[in-house]
Order: structure tokens, then sequence, then C-alpha cells
């Protein structure tokens, strides 16, 4: 029965670690109770001193995998860093497996000072929770060439609840969701463009009658892991809606990208039975396979030839890797791209929080972290260091100004820092010139839009918290009862609908409409998108 | 000097020992002091109070609406319900080590107070009782220390003197340190009449046992105790700002994302999954590990072995592949061959009811080979002496295998099946998330407990809690289970428990 | 010393029994893994279009190429691999066996708690994070290989496996006379135990061994260079990056050409499992032939 002399020691054990840890719990996070406002005022003196005597080693996380010559181009850039700032930054990667599991692990426990950021690694939920430092007070004081580089307009992008906590990339890009299809096929069988829901369709019938053996879409739910979507062939809807967001708001909501603030009701309204019926229509044609919930691999469907167009998840950089390779592997075969917003007349560029750069919490040179930073956007030779590698070894500049790889050892852009791209100084790539062919062509149309090149619900940071539960269960109905809806499986459509909104009930879908369109309308308000 | 203490010390202990309607005086006074600290420690009784309570309020930043909730002195039970509402996350985990420590020490007098009164006798005397009366005075005496260094750790915290304690903690305390003096002095003699000995006797004589222990105690510490502190994160929501030990505490409210689920179609899944995959799979692997030690040609026993051996490395992430191209509608491996033999096409991704059966096979396939060494081993190290009596006694093979093989691998079996058996909730992820994916349509009959834990934890990046919440659910599912079953097992042979 | 006299029938129709269940097992198991293989030199064309094949249609070795083309890279994995799992397993299996040991003596009075104890970690656990957090942050393990090895030491798993051969290896008869003799514990261990283990020794061996030797998880947390990168993770992080980037690209500009393919993620597998198979064979002789202990009269 000594068993209880065991737990007992165990049982100190544990209080002496709890008060360990409770003390060493404190000091990584932010500051206790007494100061919760701004965490990081550097200085409350009138003139700070920006003293760089003492060497700082900073750690810089970014995504994906490290480059070959890692280690070269480090030592090269430390060089020129500890000379100009008595600083060496070392570049620390997530690869790509587990990536966002590791993301939040780095945040929570790690060592790094700045890290790369973006909304599609929920950059506003982690800055509302207290995961990086406040930019305001910082920049002025140790980077105030970054307040001249970076647009106004972008720095507010990246406010999260009135704070800047991220300094975004400047080279705007356009990542407009559309559809890919091939072009040479629809020219050889004389088919419509696919620039509508009818004509699309008349393009896919077309390939099949007169090649039934062609695979047509490899949908699958890999882009429909939210809470907007189910299943990635129900995007094709986007050709109808001039909706503010690809695929609408999330819960079932919609909105046009005209009246931001006037919220209706997609999943109950007529339009949706119609699209769904659609839907059912396409999947007892044969557009996509009766096993596409459980499809694993559509990845190099387009480039095999196994699907003749992809409607989800598309972006214009996608379409050019289909060029490229086509170009290597089949001459004969061409891609082309229809943007969503082409058609519905909704274009914006990628939100400013696409890429960015923020500085953690727990960093213990700030100051100095933003001073390399700047250096890394201000100054063009360290940053075509960082880019691009050292120069005749990793790259050359042709007589064109264009960029030409010299070695494999180091890509473009080979740490991953997309989040450094400054406008005036990104090398172009000859294979760039079809991209900026299109965004030429949708920065215009984007100028018509209401608001000329703004991406209004790019901004909007959900808080989630009070909801979460709700949310939670909601999205796993949407799992499992929109699912087989939306990629046409079931018999009788309507009543499948009503099955999945009664279950979307009792999981709490009104409890997580109401706090979405609560904050939603005082976002709107906010930013003037109400007028 | 020392004769005199001794001496004045045996009379103490001779007084102690007179007896009383069977018991001694020093268990009597011991189930006074009991009974005294069960009814100090009730919820009744508040052993906290806020002092300062405008200053406190004030510097807390609290709202009219959380002020009005609050009361002026709580108990150790409700101490959290303060956290809660104020949303002070940075006492949190030290009340509720608090709490823990008063839930064990109750445990402990509680079971005194039964065993007091328990017909049935011991073999050793009052030494078990002694032993628990023991335990329960160290609980007391810790959550006495805990309480004190309670305050200044809260003062510290809040930034200034919030609470005060009641004096009922130090009289508990003192009432534990001086039964636990008599306790001692009481068992010292008893100890000499039953010929057992406590623990550093134990230690004297075996240490080099416990030396041999240290390597893996080592282990067990680094890997396992100590981040089991983290279970208090269940009880939290994380945020940045406030960093892991001092996010606010909100209680079970973690734990209503697993009731939201539909927790019962869950739990079923699970439990009947790990049910078929742990004795379908021990008994398949039992009887192929009996016949391959039958086969008398080596090279062919070898081969076979490691040929079943092979799917074992041949990871999840592949074997969706191959399934997939197994069961596709339209050009799937069966449906090529149905509908060539003039069949219908079998759409067994939209069927539910295919799938537990395929993903009960997959399972048995990948792990045969591997679950099959462990009897093989036991097989072997059988001595062949017992086979050789038998042959002589006349037995066949087979009734060689029924009267030797499987009694000798019986605990063995046991043994794996009691170890598998704490781990019923825990699903094997990896399966069904590679094979049936985000496949919603056949969540009703293959959706368990991890993969669903697993998904709403994706749908936001701030999930510590949900997750170890989720855990906390397996573990005590499971925890309840193996005590259960272990404790029958022991009845019937204790060589074959776990422990 | 072969045996001319007859087997009785009951024996034969046994043997026939196990010859037949063994080669439908081995084929039913060999089955897969033969078209994994054949998948790793089929060109990656013919697998999307045609599916898989037990002979490739087309045979490519554009997969190993694939995977071979940063050679230096792969076999720091495998030496690294290699070096964990030395490291790892005879670690761990002193530490397992000594534990089994202690906690098979009867005459250790506290080995139901000790038991009881190490089991329940297999049960109750704090999760990923605290475990991550004592690693990296309690312990400043994050980057050194330390951090990969330690973790997988043992398990409740081993040392109860342990525990039961070495229970039914050595009964306390055993070692009571040995005791007479005057021998110490360590002495008994040494001199009587071990010797006596093979097949457990062997069997959580393997299983110690197979661990480190699939695992990819703690590279995958705990490196920060890929020097210390194990050999699955290695393979494994090739795999994600084609989702991965396939994922990103939707934001970034990344382009999704030139990344593994199905016929990659074949040869991966052979790749990692080949050198496996070539040395569970010498393990397999602890389990088919048998180590029996001298007889115990009394």
């Amino acid at each position: 029965m000594n068993i209880k002399r065991i737990l007992c020691l165990l049982l100190i054990a544990c209080m002496l670690l709890s008060l360990a840890a409770c003390g060493k719990g404190s000091k990584p996070a932010s500051t206790p109770d007494s100061s919760s406002d701004s965490t990081a005022t550097p200085s409350t003196e009138e003139k700070p001193v920006i003293d760089t005597s003492e060497r700082v080693d900073l750690v810089f996380y970014v995504m994906g995998d490290p480059p070959k010559d890692e280690q070269v181009v480090e030592d090269a850039i430390n060089e020129v860093l500890l000379e100009r700032l008595n600083a060496t930054v070392d570049f620390r990667f997530s690869t790509w497996t587990d990536w966002a599991q590791k993301y939040n692990l780095e945040l929570t426990s790690g060592s790094a000072d700045l890290i790369y950021i973006a909304n599609w690694i929920n950059y506003g939920t982690l800055a509302n929770s207290g995961a990086f430092l406040k930019l305001d007070d910082l920049l002025p004081v140790y980077a105030p060439k970054l307040l001249e580089i970076v647009d106004e307009g972008l720095f507010n992008q990246c406010r999260v609840n009135g704070d800047l906590y991220a300094v975004p990339a400047t080279w705007p890009e356009y990542t407009v969701s559309g559809v890919k299809y091939r072009e040479d096929l629809r020219k050889k069988y004389d088919l419509p463009v696919p620039n509508s829901i009818e004509n699309f369709e008349a393009y896919l019938l077309g390939i099949k009658e007169n090649d039934p053996n062609q695979g047509l879409l490899t949908c699958t739910v890999a882009e429909s892991s939210g809470l907007l979507t189910a299943f990635d062939g129900f995007m094709i809807v986007n050709f109808k809606y001039p909706w503010v967001n690809i695929n609408g708001l999330p819960y079932g909501l919609a909105a046009n990208y005209d009246t931001p603030s006037d919220v209706y009701d997609y999943w109950y309204s007529e339009d949706f039975i119609e699209d769904c019926k659609l839907m059912k229509k396409w999947a007892d044609l044969g557009f996509w396979s009766r096993s596409a919930l459980s499809d694993p691999n559509n990845d190099e469907a387009f480039i095999s030839g196994l699907c003749v167009a992809e409607i989800a998840g598309q972006n214009p950089n996608k379409h050019i890797a289909a060029v490229n390779d086509f170009a290597k592997n089949h001459p004969d075969w061409e891609s082309a791209y229809i943007a969503y917003g082409e058609v519905n007349g909704v274009i914006y560029p990628a939100a400013a929080t696409q890429n960015g750069t923020a500085i953690t919490a727990q960093c213990k040179n700030p100051e100095r972290a933003l001073m390399v930073l700047e250096l890394f956007m201000s100054d063009e030779s360290v940053h075509r260091l960082v880019q691009y590698g050292i120069e005749g070894v990793h790259y050359e500049i042709d007589e064109e100004g264009y960029y030409n790889n010299l070695s494999e050892n180091f890509m473009y852009e080979n740490f991953n820092t997309w989040n450094l791209r400054v406008n005036e100084f990104k090398l172009p790539q000859r294979s760039d010139a079809i991209l900026n062919e299109l965004f030429k062509k949708y920065e215009e149309l984007g100028n018509k839009t209401k608001w000329p090149n703004i991406n209004v619900y790019g901004n909007f940071t959900e808080n989630y918290e009070d909801y979460a539960v709700e949310r939670g269960a909601v999205s796993d109905v949407m799992r499992q009862y929109l699912a087989p809806i939306q990629a046409g499986f079931v018999d009788d459509v309507e009543a499948a609908i009503s099955q999945f909104l009664e279950k979307a009930e009792a999981a709490g879908l009104q409890k997580c409409r109401e706090g979405f369109i609560e904050q939603y309308k005082a976002y709107c308000a906010e930013y003037g998108y109400d007028k | 000097m020392e004769k005199k203490a001794r001496i004045s010390k045996a009379r103490l202990a001779e007084k102690l020992g007179k007896q009383y309607h069977g018991r001694n005086v020093a268990i009597w006074f011991n189930l006074a002091v009991t009974i005294i600290t069960i009814l100090l420690s009730m919820p009744f009784v508040k052993w906290i109070h806020i002092i300062n309570p405008q200053e406190l309020f004030a510097k807390l930043k609290l709202k009219e609406k959380v002020i009005e909730a609050l009361h002026d002195s709580y108990s150790i039970y409700n101490i959290l319900v303060f956290v809660r509402d104020t949303k002070t996350g940075s006492i949190g985990f030290f009340s509720m080590i608090l709490l823990l420590v008063l839930v064990t020490m109750l445990f402990f007098q509680f079971k005194y107070i039964y065993r007091f009164f328990r017909k049935k006798k011991d073999t050793n005397g009052n030494l078990n009782l002694y032993l628990v009366a023991r335990t329960g005075h160290i609980f007391t005496i810790l959550l006495t220390l805990g309480c004190a260094g309670y305050i200044p750790f809260t003062t510290s915290r809040f930034g200034m003197q919030g609470f005060s304690l009641s004096p009922v903690v130090y009289i508990i305390g003192i009432l534990a340190v001086i039964s636990f003096a008599c306790i001692v002095l009481v068992e010292a003699e008893e100890r000499k009449i039953y010929r057992e000995r406590g623990f550093l006797y134990e230690f004297r004589k075996n240490w080099v046992l416990f030396v041999m222990l240290i390597p893996v105690f080592i282990y067990f510490m680094i890997n396992a105790y100590l981040p089991m502190l983290g279970v208090y994160f269940a009880f939290t929501s994380f945020n940045f700002r406030d960093g892991l030990w001092a996010s606010p505490f909100i209680g079970f409210k973690n734990f209503e994302h697993l009731f939201k689920a539909d927790l019962y179609r869950l739990t079923r899944n699970t439990i009947l999954y790990n049910l078929a995959f742990i004795l379908i799979g021990n008994i398949t692997q039992v009887i192929f590990a009996i016949l391959i030690s039958q086969i008398v040609t080596r090279w062919f026993k070898r081969l076979s072995q490691t040929l079943m051996f092979m799917p074992y490395f041949v990871s999840y992430v592949i074997l969706k592949v191959l399934v997939y191209n197994l069961f596709e509608y339209k050009s799937g491996v069966i449906n090529t061959m149905l509908v060539s033999s003039g069949l219908e096409r079998i759409d067994f991704y939209n069927e539910p009811i295919y799938w537990p059966f395929f993903i009960t096979v997959f399972y048995l396939w990948k792990n045969l080979g591997y679950g099959m060494v462990v009897y093989l081993a036991s097989i072997t190290s059988i001595s062949d002496e017992y086979y050789e009596a038998a042959k002589i006694d006349g037995a066949n093979v087979f009734k060689q295998i029924r009267y030797i093989t499987l009694p000798l691998i019986k605990p063995t079996f046991v043994i794996l099946l009691l170890y598998a058996l704490g781990s019923i909730m825990k699903g094997q992820f990896e399966l069904f998330y590679q094979i049936i994916g985000n496949n919603g349509v056949l969540y009703n009959v293959t959706d368990i407990f991890d993969t669903y834990v697993y998904r709403i934890t994706m749908t936001q990046p701030l999930h510590i809690g949900i997750g170890t919440a989720a855990g906390i659910y397996q573990a005590v599912f499971g925890f309840v289970v193996i005590i259960v079953t272990n404790y029958f097992v022991k009845k019937n042979n204790p060589d074959n428990a776990l422990f | 010393m072969r045996n001319k006299i007859k087997e009785p029938a009951s024996t034969l129709v046994l043997r026939f029994i196990s010859g037949t269940f063994a080669i439908l097992g081995s084929i039913v198991c060999l089955f897969p893994f033969l078209i994994i293989v054949s998948g790793s030199f089929t060109d990656n064309m013919t697998i999307l279009h045609e599916g898989f094949s037990i002979i490739p249609k087309k045979f490519s070795l554009e997969a190993y190429k694939t995977i071979f083309r940063a050679p230096k890279d792969i076999m720091q994995a495998y030496i690294m691999t290699t070096y964990y799992t030395v490291v790892g397993t005879s670690l761990g299996l002193f530490a397992t066996a000594l534990c089994g040991y202690v906690i098979s003596r009867n005459e250790f009075k506290y080995r139901n708690h000790v038991s009881f104890l190490i089991y329940f970690t297999s049960i109750f656990g704090g999760g990923i994070i605290p475990w991550y957090l004592m690693y990296a942050s309690v312990l400043g393990l994050k980057g050194s290989t330390i951090a990969i090895w330690f973790p997988a030491l043992t398990s409740p798993f081993h040392i109860i496996l342990m525990r039961t051969f070495i229970k039914s290896a050595v009964p306390d008869a055993i070692t009571e006379s040995a005791k007479i003799d005057g021998a110490g514990h360590f002495t008994i261990f040494f001199r009587v135990v071990l010797p006596v283990l093979g097949p457990g020794l062997a069997t959580v061996g393997l299983f110690l061994a197979l661990g480190y030797w699939n695992d990819w998880y703690r590279s995958s947390m705990f490196s920060t260079n890929s020097d210390t990168w194990e050999l699955q993770f290695y393979l494994y992080n090739l795999m994600n990056a084609q989702t991965a980037i396939k994922q990103m690209a939707q934001y970034t500009g990344l382009s999704t050409a030139d990344l593994p393919t199905e016929s990659v993620k074949m040869a991966m597998a052979v790749v990692a499992t080949g050198p496996v198979l070539l040395f569970y064979p010498f393990v397999q002789k602890y389990f088919v032939t048998g180590i029996t202990i001298g007889a115990v009269k009394g």
C-alpha cells in the first residue's frame, strides 16, 4: 500500500514544479497584470538612443523547407548584418510537414524573434490573442524607413482591432480564384469559352461527347474544410454571384461586394436549392467520380490529363505552373484561366496580410529585430542577398533586368521570404511575363469596382471565442451532411437540404450567425463599407 | 537525558496502546481528528476570505455585473469559480492543485473511517490502518502548507493582498501533526509483532533493486509525469497574452465541445472498433503464431514470417492510395471485376455499411506479422521437455497445443489484452484519418473519437484546451475500464494482472 | 538427428494446415507490397492513367532518381537513423530489461505499485504540447539529437512485455538459489537472467528498433537542421511538400511543378523498408529456434 508514499512524493514534486513553472510561465508571457495595455513600449524617454553595442542573435521563422545553400547565404547575410547592426539572423524552417501545428508551437514555446505571418495561418486570431508585439510605437523609432516603403493603406490592412502587428510585403498580387481549363480541347471541339455556368456545362458536355474516356473534373473536398463550402465542385457558383468574398460568408450567409454590410441568407434561399440541384445534375452526368469525397490525389490531375478543368483553389500562379509544365511535357496542350471576378465583376488584390512579418511577443530584442527587418526591406543589396542569394553564384541579372537562376542550390526566394517582397526591388522573372499581363488586366477590372482595388473582406478577423463550440459542431455537420448534397450524391435534394439545415440548427447555427453578423457589421461600419 | 526521553516515549506509547473496545487510544484519537478534519473541510466552511474587496476589484478592473456575483469568502471547492469569473488565470493552476490535494486528503480520511468500522480484520493487525492514517495526515499537512503559501502567491499575482486564510486550516494542520506522531509511536510497537517493515528497511535491504529502477524513473518523469501537469490546460482558454499558465480558467467549458458532438456515436464506434481489433487481432495472431511454430522446414518458417511482417511497413498514407484504387467507383479494381462478370458496380465510398468490415480487415492485415512476433517468442521459450513428456504420454499434436502451448501463452495473451483495454477509447487515428479522410458520408459508422477531435481542433488555432480535454475523457474512460478488469483478473490469478 | 519414426497423422494434418495458412498469409501480405515495388518502378503517367499492377506496365527509374537526386542528404538521413536506432535500442533495452527484472521479482515489495505507475502513463497524459515544451523549453533540447532518441527509449508496453518474458524465463527458484550462492542482484541479472532472455530481448529489441527506424515525428518537432533528420522524415517531408505547396500556392507564388509523384511515394516506401527487411532475418533466429533453460527440479 505504499503506493501512497510514492504518490505523495510525486505530488510534492508536482507542487514544487508547479511553483517553479508558474514562476517560469509568467516570464515568457507578456507582462504581469499590472501593465496589461501596451506590451512593448521600449523607452519612455524623449530621445531613445539606438544602441547596437551588444551583439544580438535573432531567429527568423519562415515556412517550408530550407534551401541547399542555406548556410552559405546565411553567412553572407550575417557578415553584412554584423557590420551594420551587430546582429545575426538564423533562418528556421517549419518544413512542409505539420507546418500548421509547428507554427503554433513555435509561437507558444519557441525562440523565434521575427516570424512570417499570413491570413491563411490565422494571423488575425493570433494577433488578437497576443502572440505578436504591437508595432505602432516601435516603427517610427527603430524602422522609420519602413513607414516610407510600405503604403499606409497596406499597414491599415494589417491592423487588428486598431493595433498594428505586422509589416506586409509590398508587391501587389492578384490571387483571384477562377477556372483553369484546357484551351486546346476547347478549340479542337469548337466549344464555348467556359465563362459562365451554362457555358462551362456546355464545355464539359462537348468534351464528353467527343471523347467519352476523358476524365472531366477531379473535385474533392481538399479546398472545402472550413465554414464556407463542403465540396470543391460547388465553387462554380461563384460565376453567378458578385459576392464580397469567394464562396460567400461563413455559416451559409452571403453579401454582395457592392453592399457588403447587407447580409442575406443563402442556405435557406431558393437559389441554394437550385444550385444544389445543378450539382446533382452534374454528378449524374458523370462530371466527377462518385468516390470524389475520398479521392486522395487530384494534385497532378490537370497536368497529367486526367481532368480538363479545375475550379477550386486556383489562382493565376497555378495557371502559370500548368503553362510551364505543358511547355515541357505536352507542347500541344494549352492552359487558359478565367477568373470568377472577370465574370461576376468582383476583383480585388490579395489582402496585405497575405504575406507579412511580425515580431513575436516573447522576443527579447524587438528593437534590433525591427532594425534588421528594415534593413532587409530598405537596402537593395541586402534585400537581394536574402531573396535571391549571392549574385554571380546563385543568380545573375541579364541585360533586360530579368532574373536568371544559376544554381539549383538557391532558387528564387528560396528562403521562402515572400513576406519581404518590396515592389521596387523585386526582380522580374521571364516566366512572370504572362503573370504580369494577367495582373494588369485584373488591376484594370479592379479599378472599376465600387471600392477600386480594395479587398473589402480581407481585413476582417472573426473572434469566435464565444461560440467556438457551436462553430466546431456546425463545421462537422457540414462535412457529414452538406458534402454529399453539394457533391450531388443525394437522391432527393430538397429533403436532404432540410435535413442538413435541421442538423445545423441543432449544432448551433443561429448562435454562430448572430455572433458573426454582429462583428461583421461593426467592421463594415468602422471601415465605411456600409454606405 | 536520552534514557529519560526513551522512557517517556515508551510510557507514551504504552498509554496510547491501551485498548478500548478493541481499538487503542491512538486509533480513537485519530478517528476524532479525522472527523474534525472532514467537518472542517466541508464546502460550507470557508477557508479563504477576501479582504480589501473594493481595492481588489478595482485592481482587477472588474465590472459591476461580475462583482455582484462574487462572494466574500470561498472554500477551496469554489475558489476556482472566483478564478473563472474574475478571469485571473494566473492563480488558476495553484488553485487547482489545492483542490486536488484536498480531494486526495478527503479520500484517505474517508478510507480511514471505512476501515475503522469494517468488520473484516486484516492479517497484519492495525498496520494498514496506520498507513492510511499517516498518508491522510501527510496530505493534510501538504494542504495546510499549500494554503499558507497560497496567500503570498496570490498577493504577488494581484499586486496587493486580496485573500486571507481562515485559522481553520492551521487547526487542521496541527491536529494532523499531533495525530501523526501518535500513530508513529504505536506503529513501531506493532511492527515488531508482525515482523513487517517499513519503507526504509526495504530500501536498505534491496537498495540495488531501487538503483536498477533509476533509468526508467528518469525516463518516465521527463517523458510522462512532468508533462502531465499540462492536464491543467484542458480547463483554460489559452491565449498568447497570458501564456500557458495564466490563461483564463474556464472550468469544463472545453468539454462542451465533446458533449456537443454525438458523443454516444463516437464512443460506440471507438470502443467497438477497438474491441474488434484487440480481440480478433490477438486471436488471429495467436493462431498464426502457433501454426508458424509448427512448421519444420526452417527456411519456409523464416520466409513466411518475414513476408507476413511486411504490411507493418506500409504506411497508412500509401494504404489509402491502394485502397482507393481498389474501391473506386468507375475504374477501381473490384468494380472492374464486377462489371466484367456482368454484375452491378458498387458505390463503396458512399455506402457506410461495408466499411467496418473493411477497416477491421486492413487493421488485421497490417498488424498480423507484428503482433505475431510476441506470441512466437513466447512459444519458443516453452521448454521442449514439456512436449517430449506429452508425446511419451501419447498426446497428439492438437492435444499438445491445447494443454501445453495455450495455457503457457495465456499470461502473455491476458497481459496484452489488458494493456490494450486501457487504451480502449484511443482509436487508431492514422488508420481512420487516411482511409476515410474527409468523407462525411461514412462518418456514422467510421468516425472515431480521435478523428472527430482532430477535425474540430483544425478549425481553431488556439485549441490546446480542446485537445487536452478530449485526452482526459479518453484517459478517464480507459482508466475505469482497466481498474475494473485488472481487479477481476487479479482475483482470478494475481500473476496475470497488470498491476 | 533425423527422426525416422513415422509422425502420427495428427501432426501431419497440422503441418499441412500450417503450411497452407502460412502460404496464404504470406501471399496476402506480400501482394500489396509487390504492387508498391512495381509502382515504384513504373512511369508516373502510367500509374495515374491506368492504376497499379503487379508488373510495371512501363518501366521507369524516375522515382528513384528523384529520391536519390540529393544522395548526400539521403545518406545523411540513413546514417542518422542508424545512429538513433543503435543508440536508442541498446540504451532502451538495457533500461527496460533492468526494470522488467526488478518488477518481476516477488521479493520486491513494491512491484505492483511500480507497475501501476508505469502503466498509468500509457493511459493518462498531458498531451503533445506539454511534452514538447518539456523537451524544447524546460530541457532546452530543441535541435539536439538527444531529443530525437530519448523519448522512445522505452514504454509501458515494452516494460510489461519484458516483465512477462523474465517471469516465465527466470522463476523465483533460480534467483533464490543464486542468492544462496551469494550472488548480488546485478550478478544475477548479468549471469543468470540475460543469457536466457533471448526471445525477450529479441522481441523488445525488435520493437524498439522498428520504432526508431519508422519514426519521423520527433525529427519534425525537434530538428532545427536537416543534418539531424531521420530517414522517414526526409521522405515524408518530400511527400508533404506536394500537399502543402498546393495549399499555399493558393496564396503565394510557389510553382507546383516538379514535385514528387505517385511513383515516388511508392519508391519512398521501398527505400525506407528495404534495410529493415534485410536485417530482420538475423533477429528472427531468436524466435525460430528456442533457448530453453535447464530444468528446475522441485
